[in-house]
């Protein structure tokens, strides 16, 4: 019975988290095992106690992905709203405007957008703070996705809220501020969170414009040495820790979200 | 309270006419309106709180007219309560938060004086215990009740009701009518859109019948319902009366 408790997923043990624990450290153990396996078969041999000398580097690269990507998204959650907010908006031209934006760089990749603004727009109007152009880029790429996620959140917005709103006398910017706002930010919360472990991942692609954040800081390292293998292992590693929690605080907040409804 | 209504009629952007031509001139405390759904009622029942404006015709109250512009409406609107058929209590706000925020964003309150308003209407209509509930932890019936509480805590002139118990099963719909009830007998000026006959015969004095948009009879509530003028409300009544113990 016990066994049967720890492996199989029923209404009663659904919130127990023994077995919750337990199956996730085997779930962890059976994928490193295959990774252990493929290379051994491969007979390599990993060290990682190089990285230790380049502990100040990876410090300051991760640093540098952790601001890259707290300004993306603090850029980004502008630029998203104004855009959903002009998405909305009577006046066509500002519409589709808003449209054609979202369009564009939610239908390409994120790759040809870091090479086509840095070296064109870029150049053109004199941008030449990597940091800040891989702010930029990195923002307006993620902002088109925010875009949607708060325009998804605008349109979750019931018209009796509205209608409610006006009739106990409130003004249309105290409805915007205390019922309209802290409605959207509560529904859209999970995914911005999501959305944040996305920009994390994503700046890794502003290496390409040798961005000096963690990915070009390792991509450094390992051309020094060509332990290719181990630094891009530890950078995984890396990025995990800052996206995992992000995760889960997603999962939470979803979970939360979800009994409301 | 007095209502007068001349020729306020309604035509939405998609040229259906809601309202066509309803004159009206009546005293009253509590005031039915009743009538086959999608007849207008809800569209009256707008107009009269403010929420939308008449495409023509006037309302007045007491004497006073109501002037359909914004900057007008927004001050009129605090001196009526309105309820909705459902789903009008702000969703991210608690059951007494939903009550303090207009106190406190409207009317000026402090919170304080806010706070202790809310927790007496609270208190007083049996809804302590959900107090600290948000809007989806609270039955149909407990929603509606803190749906008037929030209503009438800003001490309005007229209590406006739409349709409040036609969402709410029978032993729901009751503790909400028996609410209004007492509300009435303590003098508050009352008019609801229902389908609850046995209500607006009992605790309405008087009643007005909407059909396709046209006032089509009213009159007292206890003599309608007993002697009908017309072949449409005799019809209405005996469609809606038809399963009645």
């Amino acid at each position: 019975m016990l066994m049967r408790r720890l492996f199989i997923r029923d209404s009663e043990n659904e919130k127990d988290l023994l077995p919750k624990a337990f199956n996730i450290i085997i779930a962890v153990v059976l994928f490193m095992l295959f990774f252990l396996f493929s290379i051994k078969r491969l007979g390599m041999e990993f060290d990682f106690s190089f990285l230790w000398s380049f502990r100040y580097r990876l410090a300051q690269g991760f640093a540098a992905t952790v601001a890259l990507s707290l300004a993306s998204l603090a850029v980004s959650l502008l630029l998203g709203f104004l855009s959903a907010l002009a998405n909305n908006s009577r006046i066509l031209a500002i519409s589709y405007f808003s449209k054609v934006y979202v369009q564009f760089f939610r239908g390409t990749p994120m790759i040809m957008q870091v090479y086509l603004f840095f070296y064109i727009i870029g150049t053109a109007w004199g941008v030449d703070n990597r940091f800040w152009a891989g702010v930029l880029i990195l923002s307006i790429f993620e902002g088109a996705y925010i875009s949607e996620i708060i325009r998804g959140g605008i349109g979750s917005i019931e018209y009796t809220q509205l209608e409610a709103a006006k009739a106990v006398g409130l003004k249309s910017g105290q409805t915007l501020r205390l019922i309209v706002l802290p409605q959207i930010i509560k529904r859209t919360l999970p995914s911005l969170a999501g959305q944040f472990a996305s920009i994390i991942k994503d700046s890794s692609l502003l290496s390409l414009i040798s961005v000096i954040e963690l990915t070009q800081t390792i991509r450094e390292i390992s051309a020094s040495n060509f332990a290719m293998f181990e630094c891009y292992i530890f950078l995984g590693l890396l990025y995990l820790t800052l996206t995992f929690p992000i995760s889960m605080y997603t999962r939470y907040l979803e979970s939360r979200f979800s009994y409301e409804n | 309270m007095r209502i007068e209504l001349a020729g306020v009629s309604k035509t939405f952007s998609d040229r259906n006419k809601a309202l066509d031509g309803i004159t009206y001139r009546e005293d009253f405390n509590v005031l039915a309106v009743i009538g086959p759904s999608g007849g207008g009622k809800s569209t009256l029942l707008r107009i009269l709180g403010g929420l939308i404006a008449p495409s023509s015709g006037e309302v007045a109250f007491n004497g006073n007219k109501v002037y359909y512009d914004e900057k007008h409406l927004i001050r009129y609107r605090r001196e009526i309560g309105f309820v909705f058929q459902a789903k009008g209590l702000f969703n991210h706000l608690t059951a007494r938060q939903n009550i303090i925020l207009p106190l406190v964003n409207v009317h000026g309150y402090s919170k304080t004086s806010a706070e202790s308003v809310a927790d007496n209407l609270l208190d007083r209509f049996g809804l302590s215990g959900g107090s600290h509930k948000f809007p989806h932890e609270l039955s149909g019936g407990q929603q509606q009740r803190v749906a008037i509480a929030r209503a009438v805590a800003v001490k309005p002139k007229l209590l406006l009701l739409d349709e409040p118990t036609s969402a709410l099963d029978p032993e729901l719909t009751n503790e909400v009518l028996d609410l209004i009830n007492e509300l009435r007998s303590d003098g508050l000026n009352i008019i609801l859109v229902t389908h609850e006959m046995g209500f607006a015969k009992k605790a309405c004095d008087k009643l007005m019948f909407i059909v396709n948009g046209r006032l089509a009879e009213w009159g007292d509530s206890e003599k309608l319902f007993t002697r009908p003028g017309t072949a449409e409300l005799a019809g209405f009544l005996s469609k809606v009366l038809e399963w009645n113990v």
